[in-house]
């Protein structure tokens, strides 16, 4: 069984009075169950020509309804105010600016819940990767 | 300023290559590389099945549009529960039990809320919330 594991650190040492240093560590498996994500896109790179222009990046027909996909995002612009605009359906989830990244439960819930991205500007470059349950 | 970074890296033995991609991003206000995200919210709850319930409100005023960035995770260990996470009526996705998720959140109008609901029994979940603003209700 493949094995895929995502762990996060989250850090700061003057956010509070005490220092932050939150991990937390995943190994991605199936809907209910332990068997290990065997699929994925691999990681992938998009730049997108023109800017304010919505583009699916993954449609939800072609992915099994309510399970435990997850997606990464990495916005690889190095432009302050640049972001893409990610949204499910047609409910915007938030703002990836330049340098953030994501990691996204996605269940595919219907057949329109495509994830989409809307870059800000003109030629900016999205790297992302499904792990397909 | 406040620095606080995320960084991730995932690992898989999924393909023919062993793969490893990590990255780390400091936390900013939205559109500038000079002023930090400056605000935190951090909780831990038990989230009982048969009610989907507001983890965090959208209130239309202070966190719209900004670079929010929302941390969970299901600390639960029995791997048949799950939380669904919804954003106004659009469900985004399931976290089972030992899975995290980091998304940035626009809160783009007052019912934009970041909702959850725990299925199979209750679910353990910590969350961490970072952002610009955050209305305080009236007392």
């Amino acid at each position: 069984m493949a094995t895929t594991t995502a762990t996060i650190t989250i850090a700061s040492s003057d956010l509070l009075s005490d220092e932050i240093a939150l991990t937390s560590s995943a190994t991605l498996t199936g809907a209910g169950n332990s068997t290990g994500i065997l699929n994925t896109s691999g990681l992938s790179r998009k730049t997108l020509a023109s800017g304010h222009a919505q583009y699916t990046l993954f449609d939800g027909t072609d992915y099994t309804a309510d399970k435990a996909h997850k997606l990464y995002l990495k916005n690889i612009s190095t432009t302050a105010d640049e972001y893409f605009l990610v949204t499910i359906n047609s409910e915007d989830i938030g703002r990836l600016y330049a340098g953030d990244w994501a990691l996204i439960p996605w269940s595919a819930h219907d057949a329109d819940n495509d994830i989409k991205i809307d870059p800000s500007a003109n030629d900016m470059t999205l790297e992302y990767m499904l792990f397909v349950d | 300023m406040a620095t606080t970074t995320a960084a991730v890296t995932l690992t898989s033995d999924l393909l023919s290559d062993n793969m490893s991609v990590s990255t780390s991003t400091t936390c900013m206000k939205g559109g500038t590389s000079a002023d930090g995200l400056d605000q935190i919210d951090m909780g831990y709850v038990e989230i009982a099945t048969g009610t989907n319930f507001d983890l965090l409100n959208a209130d239309d005023t202070n966190n719209v549009n900004k670079a929010n960035k929302v941390y969970v995770a299901n600390e639960s260990t029995d791997e048949t529960y799950y939380v669904v996470i919804t954003i106004d009526a659009t469900v985004v996705g399931r976290l089972y039990a030992g899975d995290w998720m980091f998304i940035p959140w626009g809160a783009e109008d007052a019912t934009a809320d970041i909702e959850i609901q725990a299925y199979t029994g209750t679910n353990k979940i910590s969350y961490a919330y970072l952002h610009e603003g955050k209305l305080l209700g009236s007392a």
